[in-house]
């Protein structure tokens, strides 16, 4: 009996000396093995090169009708081209038709879903930013002109959609509130997209369309300068640079959306059909494919401008729908067939449409490098100007030579080429002209059109987090 | 008991009376003038921006005005030299150029009211005029430059590119000097000069070669400047012209080199010259 009291001391010794060993650090918090971990992440280069992918990813977006997934640049044209003279709703139903009759509310969950994906964007560019370190040194300048490239393109868009925006250079969590809630006025973003743009300039090359390149950080950077109205000079330089490396027009303008990454692609972002990777905004542009019963229809304005100016343009750009006569579609990014027009799909689902969007293609280009020399006038004969503008024509079929040109005829000329490309309401901001203009469509539309929704509200559920400090733009409440 | 009851009417009649009374002093507070009203916690806030039309001609005089007030419901905008709107947004255009005084009152339904004024220079954009730049010590004549310095080539020197040129005394185009290429063709000049963008420019010199040895003296308009590298500095060429006319040792030939400035607001003139002695003299420059 003594005995085993006096063994199961001993054992109390030794379950007692286990139990110390064993209550090191290491036992209690294991580094998990089976999941992908923040810190322990990024080890090597190949990992660098996932968190890249990531960034395009992010402006992507998600495939999907659920409200809440980030939907990146599908969900672009409400914000861009439905609040422009050039498309609307079909029907006018749902949040939706806010952008066309001017009466977007705070709470409108596109104007939230664009704002979330975008700052999502830029986390994305912020995590590569902030693990170059393990970047080898002959790669590090193209990974960081990448990121830089990707986090300037976010801002860029961001920064002329909403105005004064937070400016997030870093990754931070959900504690940092004054990073978050703090508007930045737009000079000192753009002192941000325009350092990123030279860094990225620096450090690419030409090797990619659907990533980020020199040519499309050059370009970039010479609309940002075009848009703030200087260094005009530098904005001719940039684009010129871009026209001596390589790209030229697609002879055929179908083809430009139908010919997937041809010549005259500089940035894309890239879709592939029937897959996760799949885009939905085609679906959405037709009649009641999409969840919606069909968005970004054609106004009759920019129809009447298409037929005056369009060229060989017209045919490719808008089309009568079938099922609604009275009704006109887009036809860049058609995800099906159209044997009239000669277009073929190979897509089976069509709200999983493969139709790459193209963000920056050569026309757009020579017509900035017209604007660059017009350098804020009123008119210009340099032949350098004529020559880009004339060859822009020239494919439209539009082959009288040109021998001035007018703001007015360039703002016309990027109206026909880039029409449903979310370039317009863009273009007139920066030519000045969108208060005219979109007064006077708002008022034939019966909208409500007010110099202060040239801004897109901030979105209210930011306010909300912010806990009211972040202001709402003018004209909201 | 028929008394009693009339007692406790008349106390009733009392009592609903002096409630009434009391009650009254209430209702004062909801008044809508007096010591103690409510101020508008949210008044009106009165703002606008501007901006000049931009195109062909008269567009210029009208402007836009984008109404950036707060809290207000109804708008009146006031011009100087006549002209009110009511819009929330107004277009005005004005009768020429001058100073004008615009205003917008912005009120609340409560009719609180804010005022925000401006005056407005309203001028006629200039086309601008293409820069003409000087040319410095063009005809390479001694204490020429400003407060009467210089040795008639310091302007043209970049000893990166090459040796500094000599001075001749004869034959001269003009004044008492001219540049001087000796035959090595070792020595350049270079000078920098500020011009306008996308410009058309006549530059125009004079030269005359040496007829012993074949032979060749040209002038290279160059984009930008901060040229260190001749190799360089000769592929970012915009126009050059190589004279070769040696016809006489002693009479210069003029020449005119008509280019664009492209996307430049700097270029350099560059001149070399190879196989024979080179005399220049005289460079002057003009917009078209």
């Amino acid at each position: 009996m003594k005995n085993i009291i006096k063994h199961i001391k001993k054992l109390n010794l030794f379950v007692i000396a286990i139990a110390l060993f064993s209550c090191s650090e290491d036992f209690l918090s294991p580094a998990p093995t089976s999941v992908l971990n923040a810190a322990t992440f990024f080890e090597t280069e190949a990992d660098l090169e996932a968190a890249l992918i990531n960034m395009y990813d992010g402006i992507q977006g998600v495939n999907s009708t659920q409200s809440n997934d980030n939907h990146g640049i599908q969900v672009e044209f409400y914000l861009t081209e439905m609040r422009s003279d050039n498309t609307r709703t079909k029907s006018s139903e749902g949040e939706a038709a806010q952008f066309e009759s001017y009466s977007v509310q705070p709470t409108n969950g596109i104007v939230d879903d664009y704002y979330r994906s975008f700052y999502n964007v830029i986390f994305r560019a912020n995590t590569v930013l902030a693990h170059l370190d393990v970047a080898t040194p002959e790669n590090l300048s193209k990974i960081e002109g990448e990121a830089k490239f990707v986090r300037a393109y976010a801002y860029f868009n961001l920064v002329r959609l909403y105005g004064d925006i937070p400016l997030v250079t870093s990754v931070i969590s959900t504690g940092d509130t004054d990073v978050q809630f703090t508007r930045v006025s737009t000079s000192n973003i753009y002192d941000l997209i325009e350092t990123d743009l030279s860094t990225a300039i620096g450090g690419l090359d030409n090797s990619s369309k659907l990533r980020a390149s020199k040519a499309a950080a050059q370009s970039l950077l010479a609309k940002v300068y075009l848009t703030q109205g200087t260094n005009y000079t530098e904005a001719q330089q940039l684009c010129e640079a871009v026209m001596n490396s390589g790209f030229m027009l697609e002879p055929n303008f179908k083809n430009v959306f139908y010919n997937e990454l041809n010549n005259e692609i500089i940035f894309a972002i890239g879709y592939q059909e029937d897959s996760a990777d799949s885009q939905n905004f085609s679906a959405e542009w037709l009649n009641a494919v999409g969840r919606s019963s069909g968005v970004n229809y054609t106004t009759a304005d920019v129809r009447i401008a298409l037929d005056a100016l369009g060229g060989d343009r017209t045919l490719y750009s808008y089309r009568v729908d079938t099922d609604q006569p009275t009704q006109f579609q887009v036809v860049k990014y058609l995800p099906e067939e159209d044997t009239a027009l000669g277009i073929t799909s190979t897509v089976t689902d069509r709200t999983k449409a493969g139709n790459d969007w193209i963000v920056i293609r050569y026309a757009d280009v020579l017509l900035l490098h017209a604007e660059a020399i017009l350098a804020g006038g009123n008119t210009t004969t340099a032949q350098a100007a004529l020559d880009s503008f004339q060859l822009v024509r020239d494919r439209a079929g539009l082959t009288t030579p040109v021998t001035e040109i007018t703001r007015q005829g360039l703002l016309d000329e990027r109206r026909a080429e880039l029409a449903f490309e979310n370039h317009r309401l863009f273009d007139l901001i920066r030519f000045g002209e969108a208060q005219n203009v979109l007064s006077a469509f708002s008022t034939a539309t019966g909208g409500s059109f007010n110099a202060t929704d040239l801004l897109l509200p901030i979105p209210q559920r930011e306010i909300n987090l912010s806990l009211g400090q972040l202001s709402q733009n003018q004209g909201y409440n | 008991m028929k008394i009693q009851f009339k007692n406790i009417i008349w106390l009733l009649a009392f009592v609903l009376i002096a409630f009434t009374v009391q009650s009254c002093e209430d209702f004062e507070q909801f008044e809508p003038a007096g010591a103690n009203s409510k101020a508008d916690q949210t008044p009106p806030m009165a703002s606008f921006s501007y901006s000049q039309g931009q195109g062909d001609g008269e567009v210029w005089k009208d402007y836009t005005f984008a109404n950036l007030s707060t809290s207000a419901t109804t708008y009146m905008w006031e011009f100087e030299g006549g002209g009110t709107s009511s819009d929330v947004d107004a277009e005005f255009t004005f009768p020429g150029e001058g100073m004008y005084a615009v205003s917008l009152t912005a009120f609340d339904a409560l009719g609180v009211v804010s005022v925000f004024s401006d005056v407005i220079n309203v001028v006629e954009p200039e086309e601008p005029e293409a820069i003409v730049p000087e040319i410095l010590e063009a005809s390479f004549e001694d204490n020429s430059l400003a407060g009467g310095s210089g040795d008639g080539r310091d302007s043209w020197r970049n000893s990166a590119l090459g040796g500094v040129i000599q001075i001749t005394s004869s034959p001269v185009q003009n004044g008492s000097q001219a540049a001087k290429f000796p035959s090595a063709g070792d020595r350049i000049a270079y000078q920098e000069l500020s011009v306008s963008p996308n410009s058309d420019y006549v530059l125009t010199y004079y030269y005359t070669l040496k007829t012993n040895n074949p032979g060749s003296v040209t002038v290279s308009v160059l984009a930008d400047g901060g040229h260190a590298d001749l190799a360089t500095a000769l592929a970012a060429k915009i126009e050059d012209f190589e004279g070769t006319d040696q016809t006489s040792s002693s009479n210069y030939v003029q020449e005119n080199i008509s280019f664009n400035t492209g996307a430049n607001s700097v270029i350099s003139i560059l001149i070399t010259n190879q196989g024979e002695e080179a005399r220049v003299d005289n460079f002057s420059i003009a917009a078209q």
